[in-house]
């Protein structure tokens, strides 16, 4: 999946060239454990090498900020710069993570494990 | 009887008269004769004269000008009477003007070679402090998350880069090597490595059609080399003006051509530039101007050492230089055309790799997908989209051509089938280089989790062979470079 990482040589394109000097995000809701998602059928011609490996990385289901990083074995904060671009042109879509007042209370998963055991 | 006096006297008179005459006229022909003589020797000793004032004020100076000058040959003046070159003077003469002009030459060569010797260790040093100071940057952009920090560390980067690229340039003009070993690298990431290394990289616009790679021997020159036609672009064109390269397929190799939309150059230094692009004749560091103008005798250094071409003297369509760096086949690796082959690319930079990254057995079946998808994920021109049959169908040619790996067809076999399946999520992308390692030296008989074991052997006995090979090429790479 990754043909480029046995030959990827990281110091030969520096990041600078591939945020084209940017380092801020255009975007600041955008955080390690973000989920990206590839949308599909956008054109990709207009990218940088960088950018469409992300599109292909996310092109199967959705993926992390720092896992996309970590393919791409780029510094997290240049990846944003990447990741912000994409999801502007419409080339990716964010899935926040699961904020965690959504998630079931533990006691009350207690609880209720507990009234099916007197139950049964 | 006194009468016979007068007659004796007047015989003897007569004769001593006689004999008088004849002894005037012998010392009269001495005379002339010794005139003569001595007319001739005022005549060569002027002549000397001459030609001994002509050496101290013509043919001397010329000779030391000449070994000032670039124009190597001297051809200090001739003598003036070309008699006296002939005799014992003369060749003394020309013994002093070839004893003197060897005595200049070994001197030029002897400053020449020392200032070469201790600008190249000097620049090494800085090129190792470059790096070093690359690294703890790469570093630190991974550990600060702050945009602004990233901007700075940006710039700093940046900075260093054209920092490395300079120490790295008169190092190589000093006969050093360029420096870095680095793996095969595909021809976009080449010039985008070169981009990096220059003041106005935002000006750069790369277009590639060629999705190959530059073999691991050749990546640094030609980045240096290209890096250095950028740079020569960017500054000999206004700011807001574009250097577009183009990547270009060629009979039998690769064009890179470098379009600026500058200010050209005057037949002159067209002239100058074609002869130190040649890389024929030798860089006297002396001779570079001052400010010195490394740019191109750097380039036709690598140039030669490498085995590509170089050549400046078209204009651009935007109505400047046109720079056109032509790479060879035997530095390509032309194998990229095809199907999955970038893991045997990897193998063959660490042959070590493929075994300790085997994939189990149930591994297989989810293996395929993503090998088509990892042909596609190459980071060049290449279409995302390429649909696997076709891939399939190039991987034959491929197989036949590259002697090491056996299992080449194993992985069309079972694309086929798989990317229909594709939408299945994350797990497949988590172990992508194992997938891509298994692929190329997958077992010949791709159905049969029987052949495992001698399919293990064979790939093991092929990564050994790369490796031994890769090895051997590097060795004579070597030797070729430092016998020139």
């Amino acid at each position: 999946m990754t043909p480029s990482r046995p030959g990827r040589d990281r110091g030969l394109v520096r990041p600078y060239v591939i945020t084209e000097g940017r380092a801020h995000p255009t975007r600041n809701t955008v955080d390690l454990v973000t989920l990206v998602t590839a949308v599909r059928d956008r054109p990709l011609n207009s990218l940088n090498p960088e950018k469409r490996r992300v599109m292909e990385l996310c092109g199967g289901g959705a993926l992390s900020v720092a896992e996309v990083a970590a393919h791409l074995s780029l510094a997290v904060s240049v990846t944003k710069v990447l990741l912000s671009d994409l999801i502007d042109s419409g080339h990716l879509t964010v899935r926040p993570p699961i904020p965690k007042a959504q998630l079931p209370d533990a006691r009350l998963l207690q609880e209720v494990l507990h009234g099916l055991r007197s139950r049964f | 009887m006194t009468q016979h006096i007068p007659g004796a006297v007047v015989w003897c008179l007569a004769v001593v008269t006689f004999v008088g005459l004849l002894l005037l006229i012998r010392q009269h022909r001495i005379t002339a004769a010794l005139r003569r003589r001595l007319r001739l020797h005022e005549a060569a000793l002027s002549a000397r004269d001459e030609e001994i004032r002509h050496l101290a004020e013509t043919r001397l100076p010329a000779l030391v000008k000449a070994s000032r000058d670039a124009d190597a040959t001297p051809v200090p003046g001739r003598p003036l009477d070309a008699e006296l070159a002939a005799t014992p003077y003369g060749r003394s003469l020309q013994r002093i003007v070839d004893q003197l002009s060897g005595v200049g030459e070994a001197a030029r060569l002897r400053a020449d070679k020392s200032a070469k010797s201790t600008l190249k260790t000097t620049m090494r040093a800085l090129q190792a402090l470059a790096s070093e100071q690359q690294l703890s940057i790469s570093e630190m952009q991974g550990r600060h998350d702050d945009p602004d920090v990233l901007q700075d560390l940006l710039e700093v980067d940046h900075a260093n880069a054209q920092f490395g690229r300079r120490a790295q340039a008169v190092a190589v003009l000093c006969g050093s090597w360029p420096g870095r070993q680095r793996a095969a690298s595909p021809l976009l990431e080449v010039v985008r490595g070169a981009t990096s290394r220059i003041r106005d990289y935002r000006r750069i616009e790369v277009h590639s059609r060629v999705d190959m790679d530059v073999v691991s021997r050749a990546v640094e020159p030609v980045v240096l080399a290209v890096a250095e036609l950028l740079d020569n672009a960017a500054r000999h064109s206004q700011p807001n003006t574009k250097v577009e390269v183009g990547i270009r397929p060629a009979h039998n190799g690769v064009s890179i051509v470098v379009d600026d939309a500058g200010i050209g150059m005057d037949a002159g230094e067209a002239d100058e530039a074609a002869r130190r692009l040649s890389g024929r004749e030798d860089i006297d560091i002396h001779r570079l101007g001052d400010p010195p103008q490394f740019g191109f005798a750097v380039i036709g250094v690598l140039a030669a050492r490498y085995g590509f071409r170089v050549s400046v003297d078209m204009q651009s369509p935007y109505g400047g230089v046109r720079a056109v760096l032509f790479l060879p086949d035997a530095l390509l690796n032309r194998v990229r055309f095809m199907g999955p082959p970038i893991p045997v690319q990897g193998a063959e930079a660490q042959p070590a790799s493929p075994s300790p990254s085997r994939v189990e057995a149930g591994a297989a079946a989810d293996a395929v997908p993503r090998a088509g998808a990892g042909a596609g994920a190459v980071p060049g021109a290449r279409a995302a989209g390429e649909a696997p049959a076709a891939r399939a169908g190039t991987a034959a040619p491929e197989a036949a051509a590259r002697p090491g790996p056996p299992a080449e067809p194993s992985p069309e076999v079972g694309s086929a089938a798989p990317s229909a399946a594709g939408g299945l999520p994350k797990r497949r992308r988590r172990s992508p280089v194992r997938q891509e390692t298994d692929a190329s030296p997958a077992p010949a008989r791709p159905g049969s989790q029987l052949a495992r074991p001698p399919a293990e052997a064979a790939s093991r006995m092929g990564a050994f062979a790369r490796g031994t090979r890769s090895g051997r090429d590097a060795s004579t790479d070597s030797e070729g470079n430092a016998a020139q």
